[in-house]
């Protein structure tokens, strides 16, 4: 059943392209337990797949990143015998893993959240690929015909989650994982959902995807936590669709990873609908960190915003760009984008390109994009009240990053700090 | 003038200061008695600021010459040695450090000059206490350091970081430009309650009108990198009356005192 065609670490690079026949296809989800309708729907996208060609760097928002670190390495529609352990907290939390079901604790299981394998419904067609659908890029299309770590996380109509739901997506050294996880919140429903990607090392891929449906008057806050270990590459796509009157938060930590790709956004498809986006990334020593995020108003009276900060250090780059959209038939918008960038250091280096395409008159749009190094003299007066240079530096950046944190609400944005703070001691003290 | 002159708490000797080559400190002497204050006085651009942020230890300065404190060389050290061995330098232009708290930013300062991790409570008390003896409003504590700050506002940090940090050895320069009088008189009044009989003080200024507030001991006339004339507080008032010009032709002269 298995595809065995890519078994060296550069095979599947030089496939240029995976090979994903619809019969293995669907073998593979008779093996994960899933209903017909879901196989059919994993053939369809194996079909798509095989009309998209592998991204190269001339590619619009490829320029930065070299897609080809982003292969899978070995065979894809594989379930791994063993699977490495992981803790999960007290508070309601889920291990998602390569060829496991979802595995929620028992907190998660009381928190009246459900919480299943994905496809394992007939209905759940209806619903996935909705936000990304196969044909929305290679990865997405590989991803929709081979993911192999699906959940679906239903918030019943009118149901307030009090506890954010933590979704513990566990990469692994030298092995590919597929994660794709679907969120519906039902009409009025509100609740957090706190997406950690955690776990990698040397030969860790990960193809994610992420469909988040904020349904009418539903208030969703979704936290993408990316911080895996050195030697992991990954490509995140996540998207967020917000009917009328929904309300959408997504706070976006990108630390981890030699080289990772998040292409984040918002669809703003319901009239009132609100869509915000904070994120922060570090990268340091030789990352690559690349993140795009957009927001796509389609419908009118609709408002968004999105403030992106990165502080480069060491000879990381970053790069990140921005595109907001409203389309015709979405007047009275409000759209803002801010993205920021403090280079730490000489060799760190950030790119920022924000682009708007606003096909319609009577919106309010605004986008700011800046660049600087650190300022010497902020270090120095730091320093003149007794406080070391790379104490000094880390206040600095924790500072530049503060506004943007203070966005997050409340025990969201303690973990979000703890997560900086943890991040920044590992920051050299060179100004 | 205190008698405390062969023990000097701060003094520095033969120090030259240059900036990406260009020489703009040129040999000076200095030596501050515990509890005493000095003025250096001269006119704009003679590297009086250059001066005292190359005794602090600013990392961009190429600076040759010996200071000590308290009888210990800190030549050598960084800024953030000196001053946790009690070295500060109250600026002339306070830098602005955007998402740093006011009170985070004490904290720590307070907890790197003594040592220890300040306690929050003690901590509180203790700035509270300083932000009313400087008429500080409570609300500065959650604003973000020198960030959006007015002038005066900023030079009343200052005095107040002086304040909490208890320094032995106290650069202040240009601490008095910009205030108004009613801003001078409360600033003022601090850097005298700050230091009491055991701080020295070093005030670099342009302007003779802080001197009518905090008595110097000493007054140092400072123009072209150099030391030119040293007296007491009699020096002041005739600068006042005089201008520096009668002094330009003594620039070659070397530092009485």
């Amino acid at each position: 059943m298995a595809n065995t065609a890519t078994d060296g670490t550069s095979a599947a690079l030089d496939s240029r392209r995976p090979l994903l026949a619809t019969e293995d296809v669907a073998a593979f989800s008779r093996t994960l337990g899933e209903a017909p309708m879901g196989a059919q729907w994993r053939q369809r996208a194996a079909e798509v797949a095989a009309t998209i060609d592998y991204p190269d760097r001339v590619r619009h928002l490829w320029k930065y990143t070299d897609p080809g670190r982003l292969a899978p390495q070995r065979s894809l529609l594989q379930v791994p015998q063993e699977v490495a352990p992981f803790d999960l907290p007290d508070t309601p939390a889920v291990l998602i893993q390569p060829g496991r079901a979802p595995q929620p604790n028992a907190a998660a299981i009381a928190s009246g959240i459900e919480v299943r394998a994905l496809l394992h419904q007939d209905a759940d067609v209806e619903w996935i690929g909705r936000a990304v659908p196969a044909d929305h890029g290679y990865f997405e299309a590989m991803n929709a015909a081979a993911f192999n770590a699906g959940v679906l996380v239903r918030i019943p109509r009118r149901h307030v989650a009090e506890a954010p739901l933590r979704l513990v997506m566990a990469a692994e050294a030298g092995r590919d994982v597929l994660p794709r996880v679907l969120v519906i919140a039902e009409e009025s429903s509100q609740a957090t959902v706190v997406e950690d990607h955690t776990g990698g090392g040397d030969g860790a891929v990960v193809i994610g995807v992420t469909e988040l449906l904020a349904g009418d008057n539903a208030d969703l806050h979704h936290v993408l936590v990316q911080r895996w270990q050195d030697g992991t590459v990954g490509h995140l796509t996540h998207r967020a669709e917000v009917s009328r009157d929904g309300k959408y938060l997504g706070a976006i930590a990108g630390f981890g990873g030699d080289v990772a790709k998040a292409d984040l956004g918002g669809i703003l498809a319901g009239p009132g609908a609100r869509s915000e986006m904070i994120g922060v990334t570090l990268p340091d020593r030789r990352q690559r960190l690349d993140h795009h995020t957009l927001h796509r108003h389609t419908s009118g009276h609709t408002w968004s915003n999105i403030d992106f900060k990165a502080a480069v250090s060491g000879r990381a780059r970053s790069a990140y760009t921005g595109l907001l959209r409203i389309e015709a038939n979405a007047p009275s918008s409000e759209a803002y984008q801010e993205n920021r960038n403090l280079l730490l250091s000489e060799r760190a280096h950030a790119d920022t390109i924000p682009e708007l395409e606003i096909l319609t008159d009577e919106v309010s749009c605004s986008h700011g994009a800046t660049a600087a190094p650190i300022d010497p003299e902020q270090i120095f007066y730091l320093q003149s009240r007794g406080i070391p240079a790379d104490r000094a530096l880390r206040l600095v950046v924790r500072g530049f990053v503060e506004p943007t944190l203070q966005q997050v609400p409340g025990g969201l944005r303690a973990e979000l700090e703890e997560l900086v703070e943890e991040r920044l001691a590992r920051l050299e003290g060179s100004a | 003038m205190s008698d405390s002159r062969n023990t000097p708490i701060f003094s520095c000797h033969d120090v030259h200061v240059s900036v990406e080559g260009k020489e703009i400190v040129k040999g000076v002497d200095l030596e501050v008695g515990a509890g005493e204050k000095h003025a250096l006085m001269g006119p704009n651009g003679s590297g009086k600021s250059t001066l005292a942020a190359a005794l602090m230890g600013h990392p961009g300065l190429e600076v040759t010459g010996r200071i000590e404190l308290a009888g210990e060389d800190i030549s050598e050290l960084e800024a953030d040695e000196r001053a946790r061995l009690g070295l500060f330098l109250g600026f002339q232009y306070p830098v602005a450090v955007p998402g740093v708290t006011v009170a985070s930013f004490l904290r720590a300062a307070m907890s790197a000059r003594q040592g220890r991790d300040v306690p929050v409570k003690e901590f509180r008390l203790k700035m509270q206490a300083a932000f009313e003896a400087l008429g500080v409003p409570r609300d500065f504590a959650g604003r973000y350091l020198n960030d959006g700050f007015s002038g005066g506002e900023k030079k009343r940090l200052e005095i107040m970081q002086m304040a909490l940090l208890e320094p032995r050895m106290a650069l202040l320069d240009e601490t008095d430009s910009g205030l108004d009088i009613d801003a001078l008189k409360i600033v003022s009044a601090g850097v005298n309650e700050a230091t009491g009989s055991e701080t020295g003080v070093l005030m670099v200024t342009h302007y003779q009108r802080i001197l009518d507030y905090i008595k110097p001991d000493v007054v140092h006339v400072f123009m072209d990198g150099r030391i030119v004339r040293t007296g007491g507080p009699e020096l002041a008032h005739e600068l006042e009356e005089r201008g520096y010009d009668w002094l330009a032709d003594t620039t070659t002269a070397s530092a009485g005192g």
